[in-house]
């Protein structure tokens, strides 16, 4: 019987070198850039040195490693490094930011005023979700603040899905103005509806 | 028990108030509907349960639509085969020939009207007018 | 007297329901309205919540403890003997087959159950391994069991058992396996109990994760769902990290990474969903 073994050691893994892994994150293999990029956050620069590698990469799952040490360090400034690929032209670029602020939600809120303000309107529309994880009062003005000078239907939209969550009765008038400016927007008059009744008069 | 004369509908869209709305689209036409909320979940749920027609966005978290297309027709009959509509709030040209690429069988830019998007899904899954 | 939990409007249902599926992936049928809605009173007085209002904001300011609970309202947490025996069955079905296709004979198989708590994981997975894979014989095989709490390892390693951890054990596998010490506890043979290695392990430390080693097979249940987002992230990155190439990972059969990690592929396997790291192309 005795087939299942008890193990004495475990497979060793190399630890990587800490003096090496600015070069490793540069020059390395997949395996090395992603080890590297795991333990970046040690480095006395490390900032610089993960914007520098998030420039370069080109493979999703060390790119989405250097996003994870960004989210470790956590400070307004590591989110100001995630915040320039939200515009980029490539969808999972686009995804692995969101998903990397997510994981730092304070640090990226301290960005949200000029998110929200941004010329383009796919930035202003990611803003929305990343005002979702704010506290209610605040992500509701804020939310009301911005729809009421929007004019691109698909922000306002975006906006009206997290107000139907965290929206209070202020936010009711400025739905209320929303639809009666964009009539003709079919999803934007349901999303207003569906908001409003979930905000209701509790 | 299911009905095999209808016409299974997966929306995969990460804003959970235009699944809503697809959702009341299609129900009150016959379809049967099904949610996911990213790429991926998207794709558990392909490999679970047959579809007759997918409906996704391309901004998700975990894993967006051009990555989820290239997902699903990487994998192996019928599941690599399912028509897919994407609706999406970007417009750009090399947005929609982005997600042809990936496999796309067609793409539109929100909003759509619900009876619009009743009419494609009915085409896509072949049931006569 | 106790005290009358606020009706929830069908509103506030569906808020509450968003908010579910968009953490964990739990969908509420029509059919299951009632019982949510009394889960959700229980949380509202057990929080002294004013109202449902009140509740939510407190649910979403994510006080971990909270979602940690309501999720647990919706969930069966016992851990048994042969839980979840479906993936077990893939594990010898599918998975295995797969690991040792490009293994010789004597080779090495090291599978990880993490967190592992009392013990009923790993020890189910030797059982089941000498009860239904024909080749077992044929490798050597390591069993892992971790978890963050030094008590309940120390009782994995005791390996003392009641009735309800065995119940779905046949008196033919108890007899088999454990000796019987009165009516109430059972112990897991000595053979066994020296074939798995127990260690601490936090996911979201590295320094935890990575002397562990590399693995075939991973199954880390019913744990991730609690963490936050970022903690997913580094206890993917973790996993993923202790996975050979092509090596599998199996979650809780309610849980599914699409809330946790892009990292792993889908895989499809008996119907279940199974992931997997990719495999290395050959240079």
């Amino acid at each position: 019987m005795p087939l299942v073994r008890k193990p004495s050691s475990p497979a060793e893994m190399p630890t990587p070198d800490v003096r090496k892994w600015s070069k490793l994150l540069a020059d390395g293999s997949d395996d090395e850039r992603w080890d590297a990029a795991r333990s970046a956050t040690l480095l006395p620069d490390a900032l610089a040195v993960l914007t520098d590698a998030l420039a370069r990469e080109r493979v999703p799952r060390v790119r989405e490693a250097i996003f994870t040490a960004l989210a470790k360090i956590g400070s307004s400034e590591s989110a100001a490094v995630a915040l320039p690929y939200l515009r980029s032209d490539d969808a999972s670029q686009r995804t692995a930011a969101l998903d990397a602020l997510r994981a730092m939600p304070a640090a990226a809120a301290e960005h949200l005023p000029q998110l929200l303000e941004d010329t383009e309107a796919d930035v202003r529309l990611l803003a929305c979700e990343i005002a979702r994880w704010t506290p209610a009062d605040h992500a509701s003005r804020m939310l009301g603040e911005l729809i009421e000078r929007e004019l691109n239907t698909n922000v306002c939209a975006a906006a009206v899905e997290v107000l139907a969550e965290v929206g209070n009765a202020a936010s009711v008038p400025i739905l209320a103005r929303c639809a009666a400016r964009f009539p003709e927007d079919p999803f934007l008059i349901f999303a207003v509806k569906v908001a409003r009744d979930r905000i209701g008069s509790r | 028990m299911s009905d095999f004369s209808r016409k299974r509908v997966l929306i995969i869209d990460d804003a959970a108030l235009i699944r809503t709305y697809y959702r009341s689209a299609l129900e009150t036409r016959g379809f049967v509907v099904e949610e996911a909320l990213n790429g991926l979940e998207g794709l558990e749920k392909v490999l679970l349960q047959p579809f007759d027609l997918a409906i996704v966005d391309i901004n998700m978290p975990r894993m967006d639509g051009i990555t989820f297309l290239y997902a699903l027709r990487s994998k192996e009959l019928p599941v690599s085969g399912i028509p897919v509509l994407v609706i999406s709030t970007e417009a750009g040209v090399h947005d929609a020939a982005a997600a042809r690429r990936a496999g796309a069988n067609y793409y539109l830019v929100k909003p759509v009207k619900q009876e619009t998007l009743a009419q494609y899904a009915a085409v896509f899954c072949g049931v006569p007018r | 007297m106790a005290e009358t939990p606020p009706l929830i409007t069908e509103e506030e249902f569906q808020k509450l329901a968003d908010f579910l599926y968009r953490r964990t992936g739990m969908v509420f049928t029509e059919t299951k309205r009632y019982y949510v809605e009394r889960r959700i009173a229980d949380r509202i007085v057990a929080t002294s919540s004013q109202s449902f209002a009140g509740y939510f904001a407190y649910l979403r300011s994510e006080v971990r403890d909270e979602v940690e609970h309501l999720i647990n309202a919706f969930t069966v947490n016992e851990t048994y003997f042969y839980r979840e025996d479906h993936q077990l069955a893939c594990l010898t079905t599918d998975l295995l087959k797969e690991r040792v296709a490009a293994k010789e004979p004597g080779d090495t198989i090291r599978i990880w159950s993490v967190p592992c708590s009392t013990g009923e994981e790993p020890y189910s997975i030797a059982i089941w391994l000498l009860e239904n894979w024909r080749e077992v014989d044929a490798y050597d095989i390591e069993i892992v069991g971790s978890d963050i709490d030094t008590r309940v390892l120390e009782a994995a390693a005791e390996g003392m058992f009641g009735k309800r951890a065995l119940m779905r054990l046949s008196p033919e596998l108890i007899g088999r396996y454990f000796h019987g010490l009165d009516d109430e506890r059972w112990r897991i043979l000595d053979d066994l109990r020296q074939s798995v290695r127990f260690s601490r392990v936090n996911l979201i430390e590295t320094k935890d994760t990575r002397p562990q080693g590399r693995f075939d097979v991973i199954f880390c249940r019913n744990v991730l769902i609690y963490f936050d987002d970022e903690s997913r992230r580094i206890a993917a990155e973790n996993l993923y990290d202790n996975l050979l190439p092509g090596g599998f990972i199996c979650l809780g059969h309610t849980e599914s990474m699409s809330r946790i990690s892009p990292l792993f592929e889908v895989c499809r396997y008996s119907g279940a969903i199974v992931y997997r790291r990719p495999r290395e192309l050959r240079a």
